[in-house]
């Protein structure tokens, strides 16, 4: 009993340090607000920067952690020990950071309520505010359910068609964030059928990283119990959708390169070009990490947690990639007057300003980005303290199933 | 129905950077932001050539604004409509007042800095504002771009970039009018257009 006040206590300060980094972004986005949005490193021709690149991220972890913990539930497999709370939680907490991300990247933020009123249902963007609000409903209510199912309160059909439900929206919500970028003709590097799928693998990867990285740990903590088969099994899965995310990107560049024309410039920019240092960390990382995977020697705690960070790493390589890559390439590069709003690093003719990355972030950016960081460690912390996440012991689940009377009595 | 187009006679032109200062001035626009480029296909820098001399040495201007395309990326992606087609005159109009800021529409589009963030409070050279009357707000943090001078258009104007371009290298007229100067152009003259690959078909030819 101690000693579960006290690991509770520790996740109440975890959390409290991550509201009140929170609190700190909060501030520098009313700062980014009122001074106005020149103090992003964002500018006309590279108009999205760091937030929508983490906006893309963070709906990966959410709807691969999602994915994770619904597919033993929905298909009737024998599951991961338990850990379906905790993966669910954790989405939750990924999908809240990336409404944020979204929030704190428009101008007019006190518009948003234009996106129910004036909604224009042909836009990509539209069908993915809508898909996450779905979504990050459906999570809570999945939560709540498995809650119920736990205590004996439903019944495991209820169980096993939410869990679909479940996995179709999050496979569903992050093929419609692809599609925000996918859609767009005007961004070689963006316009391919093939980016939907890719993103759903991207999700498995660093889902199946994130949810393994919180069960070694809070195993460690001692804040659930997991046998070392559930932990290998996780690492097999990771290993199989790194090779499936990997192979996307081969057929993707082949793609490119094959025919010679302006995708062979995609190509340049990613493996030699102002892109390398993302493209290469994303391509040895994870296959290393597919290879710490593989190797049942060298499946121990500390390698896989070391495989999973460098895996999830990757994958925000890979969103680096993708949005800096959608305006290296400018469609009509002519020489124009510059001026302070064109482009993030601009003044020295045209191939100087595209000759490196086109965009990085300022200070301000970063700063907001660590809040909503915060944001969504916090509830994490708090959640994991508060709620009852932990795996019910097998014996415990029966009794109450057996008994349902024994709380009224109690 | 009408269709607004403009055609642009690239033999004419001669980069004097006419019409994007009408454009400035007519519209109030805040300093640094201007819907209408004279671009420089040559070298790095505006006014530079390429190729070698003396035989295949080469400049080209460009003048480039929103190319009010029959089929606008920027029209299909804005979440709330910010951006949209006049029914009655096929100009792709911007409302400052609903725009959100969400920049979808930026990067939708496929001719590289035609639209306009205004990243700040908007700063003006003079502290009086210039242009017509009814010249546009311009409002923090929203996305503008060129709108053919639509409050000129309703009074039966012609967009202000057509009325100062000093080499008569400007036409504008309705598209769908087989009689129309402009249709009578594009009919006879070679011209080419922007990104024709993109699917978007724009409005405005320029002829060569």
């Amino acid at each position: 009993m101690v000693e579960k006040a006290k690991q509770s206590r520790g996740l109440v300060v975890a959390g409290a340090i991550g509201a009140a980094v929170a609190l700190v972004g909060i501030v520098f986005w009313f700062i980014q607000l009122s001074g106005g949005m020149v103090q992003t490193g964002m500018r006309n021709l590279d108009s999205w920067g760091l937030y929508i690149t983490m906006f893309m991220f963070f709906v990966g972890l959410s709807a691969g952690g999602l994915i994770i913990s619904s597919i033993p539930n929905a298909f009737g497999m024998k599951g991961f020990g338990g850990i379906s709370k905790v993966a669910i939680w954790t989405s939750i907490c990924c999908t809240v950071a990336a409404i944020g991300f979204v929030v704190v990247d428009m101008g007019q933020p006190l518009r948003v309520w234009e996106l129910f009123v004036y909604s224009n249902m042909g836009s990509p963007l539209m069908w993915d505010i809508i898909v996450l609000m779905v979504y990050l409903i459906l999570s809570v209510v999945y939560l709540v359910f498995y809650m119920r199912y736990e205590a004996g309160k439903t019944s495991h059909v209820a169980i096993r068609v939410i869990s679909v439900v479940a996995l179709v929206c999050a496979v569903l919500v992050h093929s419609v964030t692809a599609w925000i970028f996918g859609l767009q003709q005007g961004h070689e590097f963006w316009y391919t059928a093939l980016l939907g799928p890719w993103f759903v693998s991207s999700a498995l990867v660093c889902g199946t990283a994130l949810v393994m990285v919180v069960c070694i740990a809070l195993r460690k903590m001692g804040y659930l119990a997991l046998d070392q088969a559930y932990i290998v099994k996780m690492a097999k899965m990771l290993a199989a959708f790194i090779a499936v995310d990997l192979y996307f990107f081969g057929c993707d560049l082949l793609t490119s390169a094959f025919p010679g024309g302006s995708g062979a410039e995609v190509v340049d920019m990613l493996v030699s070009g102002p892109l390398a240092p993302f493209f290469w960390f994303e391509v040895i990382g994870c296959a290393a990490a597919m290879v710490v995977c593989l190797v049942p020697a060298l499946r121990r705690n500390g390698w896989l947690v070391a495989a999973s960070v460098v895996a999830i790493l990757g994958i925000l390589c890979k969103r680096v990639q993708l949005l800096v890559g959608g305006f290296q390439l400018p469609n009509i590069p002519f020489a124009n007057v510059e001026g302070p709003y064109a482009i993030t690093f601009g003044g020295n003719g045209v191939d100087v300003a595209y000759s490196s990355l086109v965009y990085w972030p300022t200070g301000i950016e970063w700063i907001v980005t660590l809040g909503i960081l915060g944001l969504a460690f916090a509830l994490l912390c708090f959640g994991l303290a508060w709620l009852n996440l932990k795996p019910v012991a097998k014996e415990a689940s029966v009794a109450a199933k057996a008994a349902p009377e024994a709380p009224a009595a109690a | 129905m009408t269709h607004y187009g403009m055609a642009i006679d690239l033999k004419r032109c001669i980069a004097c950077h006419g019409c994007t200062l009408a454009c400035k001035s007519v519209n109030n626009l805040p300093n640094d932001v201007r819907y209408n480029n004279v671009l420089t296909d040559g070298g790095q820098y505006m006014d530079t050539a390429r190729g070698t001399y003396p035989d295949n040495l080469y400049r080209k201007y460009y003048p480039m604004s929103c190319q009010h395309c029959e089929n606008p990326a920027c029209v299909k992606v804005c979440p709330v409509g910010a951006t949209y087609k006049d029914p009655e005159t096929g100009v792709v109009r911007q409302d400052s007042d609903k725009c959100i800021g969400c920049r979808m529409c930026m990067s939708a589009c496929p001719y590289t800095g035609v639209r306009s963030f205004l990243w700040e409070e908007p700063k003006y050279a003079l502290d009086f504002p210039v242009g017509d009357a009814d010249a546009p707000e311009h409002v923090k943090h929203t996305v503008e771009k060129c709108v053919f001078c639509y409050g000129r258009l309703a009074k039966g104007e012609t967009p202000a970039c057509m009325e100062v371009c000093g080499a008569l290298a400007r036409h504008w007229g309705d598209l769908d009018d087989p009689d129309s100067e402009i249709s009578r152009l594009v009919a006879t003259r070679e011209y080419e257009q922007l990104l024709p690959e993109m699917g978007t078909k724009p409005s405005v030819y320029y002829l060569i």
